[in-house]
């Protein structure tokens, strides 16, 4: 399978499996409610998969790490936690990465 | 020709959401670019799964080189919050024409329920007036955006590192996501046991590190 093959495979049915998760409770599962275990657990399912994502990406990954890029990862992180917006983030990790990486 | 109030209010309403939307956006165009696959099919998913977070998801685990159930799997399990939306949303769209009921869940995405979760004792035609206009206009603008920064970003000068926004981003989404304490716990706990399986192929470390976090936050929140 070429890569742009399996891109293609993966988009159709993450976009599939999207709508019908969107549209589950308004159309297949009408009347029906989460039990508070699931609800719970679904409340979960973000931070988990986004941490998961970041481990696996930066330490898996196959981009070179050094002191500028985790400074830049730590200081936007930082920030982001502080402000709680993402264009911080951005804009923080950024701003430190070109800095750091001009110095050293 | 006069705007319907609904309609202006969606507007009105739409823009303070639209713009810290832009830089994401722009980071997933630059992603896509970047990518060793067809552009074309990248930006494809703006409009087939309509959700930046997955989006974001499937473009980078598959120009990493993960496995197809890896890439699924991440990609659906980004998207499982939106059972949430769907299920509080039942009821109210039970009072809609069937067109809308199913167009409706295709805009569903979390901007879109926050704001429109505010209308739900409009009348149905005033909702539904609201709901398009604010799932429309941010439909539009994220389709330009993207490729607006499927553009620009090969253009920008190599020494700006702009490809570090992606991982940047991810931090960011993380971030975003730890609004208690129990969800710190699950994060931690996924982090740490993606880590311990890396040896896993195609990637798939990640869905047994997020079912360990999600398992971790549930247990957490019981204490």
């Amino acid at each position: 399978m070429t890569l742009t093959v399996l891109a293609l495979v993966a988009t159709v049915v993450v976009g599939i499996g999207t709508y019908f998760m969107r549209s589950s409770f308004i159309h297949v599962f009408a009347d029906r409610e989460f039990s508070p275990v699931v609800r719970q657990a679904l409340r979960y399912v973000a931070p988990s998969v986004m941490a998961a994502l970041v481990v696996s990406l930066g330490v898996g990954g196959s981009a070179e790490v050094g002191i500028p890029e985790v400074s830049a990862l730590v200081v936007g992180g930082v920030v982001g936690w502080r402000a709680r917006s993402l264009p911080s983030v951005l804009v923080a990790g950024m701003v430190t990465l070109w800095v750091l990486r001009a110095l050293i | 020709m006069s705007v319907h109030p609904d309609i202006r209010r969606g507007i009105r309403d739409v823009i303070p959401v639209l713009v810290p939307v832009v830089p994401f956006a722009l980071v997933l165009g630059l992603a896509i670019a970047e990518a060793p696959f067809s552009n074309l099919v990248g930006w494809l998913g703006s409009s087939l799964i309509f959700g930046g977070s997955a989006q974001l998801t499937v473009v980078t685990l598959s120009a990493e080189g993960a496995g197809l159930a890896a890439i699924i799997a991440a990609g659906l399990v980004v998207q499982t919050r939106h059972f949430m939306y769907s299920a509080a949303f039942a009821p109210v769209f039970s009072d809609q024409p069937k067109w809308f009921r199913w167009l409706g869940p295709y805009l569903l995405i979390d901007q879109a329920f926050a704001l429109t979760s505010l209308r739900i004792d409009d009348s149905p035609a005033s909702f539904r007036r609201y709901y398009l206009t604010v799932g429309l206009s941010f439909w539009v603008v994220w389709q330009a955006t993207v490729a607006l920064g499927l553009i620009v970003g090969p253009v920008v000068p190599e020494e700006w590192s702009l490809d570090f926004a992606v991982p940047l981003l991810f931090v960011g989404l993380l971030i975003a996501a730890i609004d208690s304490r129990p969800s710190l716990v699950a994060a931690v706990v996924a982090g740490a046991i993606t880590w311990v399986t890396l040896g896993i192929p195609n990637r798939l470390g990640i869905i047994v590190g997020a079912l360990a976090g999600v398992a971790g936050g549930v247990i957490a929140s019981r204490r």
